[in-house]
């Protein structure tokens, strides 16, 4: 099975798929099956790479901690080589990319229904390009598929997206854009210096990783790098972007926004940002730090504030992925295994939220927080759910993101403890406004008369997964820490 | 090697001063009576009819614009006059192409009917 | 009686204008002859030329060939033009029948025209000597007058025709003047000896005569590929002239420009290099702006790819600027990326437009992408490759270009051209908003898709796609094409 190029198989895979939907273009009944078939298939390679890992780790690959690799010449002419690699990290995030989009597609199996092929087939290549994003070595390949990603969300939340949902997404595309095209010019010129250097142009990562760089020269070329990745994470203030586009974005949209997206920001700064200019983001962590508490905080106050339903989860994706921040800015091994945890912790958990508000919001076409109350009587195992799940978003323990947060401020705790300290203070903001929500739409008095129906089977079984895989995630983080352990020793530089 | 060509900007700015001092000096010092009968066009003695902004007919200008692009044609085909039997066969051909060339400039022109007068 | 010695004259070069000189003055003759009703035939008679001009032309790669005592030339960079060239003939004729029959135009001269206007663009692109390339600059340049001025029904087409051919004229004037002092400075029109006296001159840049009159020509050169401040007539004439022409004078010409000034500039004056680049610097700067913050605020489409042509220009001179091998070569890739993406854009905009080019705004687009999805996934596809998105040729064609400059030391100039792209895609992004977000206003009832529309869009599309996945295919032509120069 490992002849097969699995890698390239991964990323073409939804590709593939979206041919097949051609015949059923306008047919929607036989679209989403297939669709969804392709989306299952993709997952059940990843689960087969999940349960193999072990195996593949002890092959030697030509780079340490790496469980698979591609390569094949591209463009010779520029020295871009088709590189692909999956280790521990990658691996993660493929799990993460592979079942978020098995979510997102069951989620709007009823919600999508005009042009619903063209919807699918985006769905699809955005699926490639974030595969893409995760196991790209080359760094003009991941900055192709950085860019990728962004013309199907962009068509995602302008057509079928409610509210504001042109402004939101010309705002998202416009500001993505404006980030990677400076790391662009970053690329290149590291690529250029590299060449001068050594004499071989190349853009594979781990030639990059050995050139020496002048200490301003590294600032500038890390600061372009870091402006595209925190654009992404976001990082306070250039997370503008994030409310509009989750807001108006449907459903699906948002699952994949807030599973993945954000995280492909906080994995390129991993991958690439550190490793490539290490001088650099040490001088800036003080920077990293203050952005990522200020954001923890700002977040948290904001979101407490909200009235609509999705605005207020996306201001806590915001917090959440502040504490990924500190954890990736502390740079220490348990930290950033907090991290990288946190990063498939809140990929499920949010998405989860994000499915819980979209079922609402089809039942009573309204995402406004004071038209709810006292669900609980009424609607009792979408009530159950959504207090998981949100005892999940606060970091109760015994569910997932405890875990990440636990590893992430032990690991600060070590390396810069007044952070932690404070990250702590937005854990407790976390639950102020987590409870708010739950108590307003579930337990209060009810506000106005609505006609809701409980969970439909497809809904209910879908959450019950999402849950149960929480709950394992919680528990027993043990499979997923060991898998990453090896690439984070690796990068932290620890023996 | 530009001193030589002083004289000629001499010879200009004679002309020009020249035509300028004429007109600078007749308009201070000529006296200025102003009639209707001296303000108006001439027109050989004769008394002016119509407006002075007549249309002209494109046909006038396309009637020059077909004699500038023979004539031109003559102009070039007067040195292979002279050098005739010192070019041979090779000026035969080469004038040849030259002429069937404007020749099917003239079949176009004559087809399109801009050789009708009216 | 003493015969007088004729030069040996090797015709290989003119080859190709030579053929399609005489297809034209055919096309011509036919169209006299025939009624009215059968000028079709003359489009897919120059259509069949072109390709065959195009085989022509390609078997002419790989060699190095002078004529003419050195002032006309065949080698790859010539080669490599002359293609784009063609490339843009050939899809501009395959859009003009529908729209000519739609205007109601006689369009029977368009096809003779477009090609002479092609060989006066050879010739430029092959010359090596001043007066060649001044010569094929003005038979291009006075067959376009016509060309924009084509619609005589339309007042706009006039004054686009006429405002063309004044200021043509006027920047001719600077073209030929510096040409003059650039004579009087070297004494000697030959790009190969002007290099050669240049390059013995002890302060070449201390010489005003020489200095002055690189700079006319560099102005007159500025006008020609509509670079700011030189680009003002650019809007006018391409918002006024025939749709399928401005696709044409927006790819073609421009090329032919680049062509010309990259054989001067490069050839015959490195050693200026410094002060000319430090004037393209300025310029390419100034025409990047320029183009992109007008562009953001018009309305109407045509207007707005006039001025996005303009911006494009502003990539390609930061390349000039940069001046290194992978500054010039990526400058051929882009004109021909350019050339594809460009001309099928305005192909759909021929689509979606109405008799009287009354439906030519943007919001005229609102729900196209609905009614037509295959012509609106093209649409995207050019749109996204104007803007420079991957996996598109317009991503690669400025990857290299900036990759130039950067090469070269000009980091402040590449960050302008990064930020300059991110500000280009909204107004991209706008046409695209409207084609999928918004509901159609009006039927597209009208819309017949021929087939050479379809043919034309099909190749655009892939032109625009396939230099983007498989760059090699192309870049190792365009860096053979400039490895003389």
């Amino acid at each position: 099975m490992t002849d097969l190029p699995l890698l390239s198989v991964l990323i073409f895979l939804p590709l593939a798929g979206c041919l097949l939907l051609l015949p059923v273009w306008n047919c929607r009944v036989s679209a989403r099956p297939i669709a969804l078939g392709v989306a299952l298939i993709e997952l059940a390679l990843a689960a087969w790479l999940y349960a193999s890992w072990r195996g593949l780790s002890t092959i030697p690959a030509q780079l340490p901690g790496y469980l698979l690799q591609e390569d094949a010449a591209w463009i010779p002419a520029f020295g871009i080589r088709y590189t692909l690699g999956l280790d521990g990290i990658s691996l993660l995030m493929v799990m993460l990319t592979a079942f978020t989009f098995c979510v997102a597609l069951t989620v709007s199996w009823n919600s999508i229904t005009e042009k619903t092929g063209l919807f699918l087939t985006l769905m699809l290549v955005m699926e490639s390009g974030i595969m893409g994003v995760f196991l790209a070595l080359d760094l003009a390949l991941f900055y192709l598929f950085w860019e990728v990603m962004l013309i199907p969300m962009f068509f995602l939340i302008g057509v079928w997206g409610h509210g504001r949902r042109i402004y939101s997404t010309i705002k998202f595309f416009l500001f993505t854009m404006f980030g990677s095209l400076l790391m662009l010019l970053a690329i290149v010129a590291l690529h250029l210096t590299h060449a001068q250097q050594t004499g071989v142009a190349t853009f594979g990562l781990h030639e990059l990783l050995g050139t020496q760089i002048a200490p301003e020269t590294q600032l500038w070329l890390f600061g372009a790098f870091f402006l595209a990745f925190a654009i992404k994470f976001p990082l306070f203030p250039l997370h503008t972007w994030l409310p509009d586009a989750h807001t108006d974005a449907p459903t699906a949209g948002s699952v994949i926004l807030a599973g993945l997206l954000l995280k492909t920001g906080s994995y390129g700064l991993i991958r690439f940002g550190y490793p490539l200019f290490p001088q650099a983001a040490q001088t800036l962590t003080p920077l990293l730090y203050a952005l990522a508490v200020i954001g923890i905080i700002y977040a948290s106050l904001v979101a407490f504030a909200q009235e609509d339903m999705k605005r207020l989860i996306a201001y806590s994706s915001i917090g959440h992925m502040g504490f990924v921040a500190i954890g990736i800015a502390a740079w220490q091994p348990v930290a950033l295994s907090g991290s990288i945890i946190q990063m498939a912790n809140h990929g499920v958990t949010t998405g989860a939220l994000f499915c819980l508000v979209g079922m609402l919001d089809e039942r009573a076409h309204t995402r406004d927080i004071r038209a709810f109350g006292g669900l609980w009587g009424k609607i009792p195992r979408y009530s159950f759910f959504f207090l998981f799940f949100s005892l999940a978003s606060l970091g109760l323990p015994g569910l997932n993101n405890f875990v990440g947060e636990f590893l992430v401020l032990v690991g600060t705790m070590k390396k810069a403890p007044l952070v932690a300290a404070l990250a702590f203070v937005g854990i407790v903001l976390t639950l102020v406004y987590t409870v708010r929500l739950v108590q307003e739409v579930l337990f209060q008095e009810e506000r106005q008369p609505l006609p809701l129906a409980d969970l439909s089977l497809r809904e209910f079984s879908l959450l019950v997964v999402l849950a149960l895989l929480d709950l394992w995630m919680g528990v027993h983080p043990a499979p997923l820490l060991d898998m990453i352990h090896l690439p984070v020793q690796l990068l932290t530089g620890t023996p | 090697m530009l001193g030589a060509y002083l004289p000629i900007l001499l010879l200009v700015i004679v002309a020009i001063g020249f035509g300028l001092v004429s007109l600078v000096m007749s308009s201070l010092i000529g006296p200025k009576k102003f009639s209707v009968l001296k303000m108006s066009p001439y027109e050989s003695g004769c008394e002016p009819v119509g407006t002075g902004q007549e249309r002209f007919s494109i046909k006038f200008y396309l009637i020059a614009m077909l004699f500038i692009l023979f004539d031109i044609e003559a102009v070039f085909l007067y040195p292979w006059a002279i050098l005739y039997k010192k070019l041979g066969m090779f000026g035969l051909i080469e004038m040849g192409i030259f002429i069937v060339i404007l020749f099917v400039g003239y079949i176009y022109v004559w087809k399109k009917g801009a050789l009708e007068w009216e | 009686m003493d015969m007088i010695t004729i030069p040996a004259v090797n015709f290989t070069p003119i080859l190709p204008e030579i053929f399609l000189s005489v297809l034209a003055m055919v096309l011509l003759l036919i169209n006299v002859f025939i009624p009215g009703d059968r000028k079709a035939y003359l489009g897919y008679l120059s259509f069949v030329g072109i390709v065959a001009a195009g085989v022509l032309v390609a078997a002419g790669w790989g060699g190095h060939i002078e004529s003419f005592s050195g002032s006309v030339v065949l080698d790859n960079f010539a080669t490599f033009f002359k293609m784009i060239f063609l490339v843009s003939a050939g899809l501009a004729v395959l859009i003009s029948d529908q729209y000519m029959e739609r205007e109601g135009c006689n369009h029977g001269e368009l096809y003779p025209l477009i090609l002479f206007t092609v060989v006066g663009m050879m010739l430029m692109a092959s010359g090596t000597d001043l007066m060649t390339i001044f010569l094929g600059l003005e038979v291009m340049s006075v067959a376009l007058y016509v060309l924009a001025g084509f619609n005589r029904k339309n007042p706009k087409s006039n004054e686009a025709g006429l405002k063309y051919f004044l200021l043509g004229c006027f920047s001719t004037g600077f073209l030929l003047y510096g040409m003059a002092l650039t004579y009087g400075a070297t004494g000697t029109t030959r790009i190969a000896k002007i290099a050669a006296v240049v390059g013995q001159m002890s302060l070449p840049s201390a010489n005003i005569m020489l200095v002055a009159g690189m700079l006319l020509m560099l102005t007159g050169f500025a006008f020609k590929i509509a670079a700011a401040p030189f680009h003002m007539w650019t809007p006018d004439v391409y918002e006024g002239a025939p749709t399928p022409m401005t696709a044409f004078m927006s790819a073609g010409p421009k090329a032919a420009g680049f062509a010309a000034a990259l054989r001067i500039f490069l050839v015959a004056l490195p050693t200026l290099q410094v002060e000319w680049s430090q004037v393209l610097w300025v310029l390419a700067v100034l025409t990047m702006t320029v183009g992109n913050i007008t562009a953001l605020r018009q309305d109407n489409i045509k207007r707005m790819l006039a001025y996005s042509s303009i911006a494009h220009a502003g990539y390609a001179l930061v390349g000039f600027t940069a001046g290194n091998g992978t500054g010039t070569a990526g400058i051929l890739f882009y004109m021909l990326s350019y050339a594809f993406m460009n001309i099928g854009a305005f192909a759909i905009i021929i689509l979606v437009g109405k008799k009287g080019e009354s439906n030519g705004n943007v919001q005229d687009f609102a729900g196209f992408g609905v009614k037509h999805p295959v012509l609106a996934v093209a649409m995207s596809i050019f749109l996204f490759s104007l803007a420079g998105m991957p996996p598109t040729a317009g991503f690669i064609g400025k990857f290299y270009l900036f990759s130039g400059a950067i090469q070269q030391g000009y980091i402040w100039l590449a960050i302008i051209g990064v930020l300059n792209s991110a500000a280009s895609v909204y107004y991209y992004l706008r046409v695209m908003v409207f084609m999928y977000m918004k509901d159609p206003t009006e039927e597209f009832d009208w819309m017949q898709v021929t087939a050479p529309m379809a043919l034309c869009v099909a190749i655009s599309v892939i032109g625009s796609l396939i230099p983007g996945i498989i760059p090699s295919l192309i870049l190792q032509f365009a860096q053979q094409a400039i490895k003389l120069i």
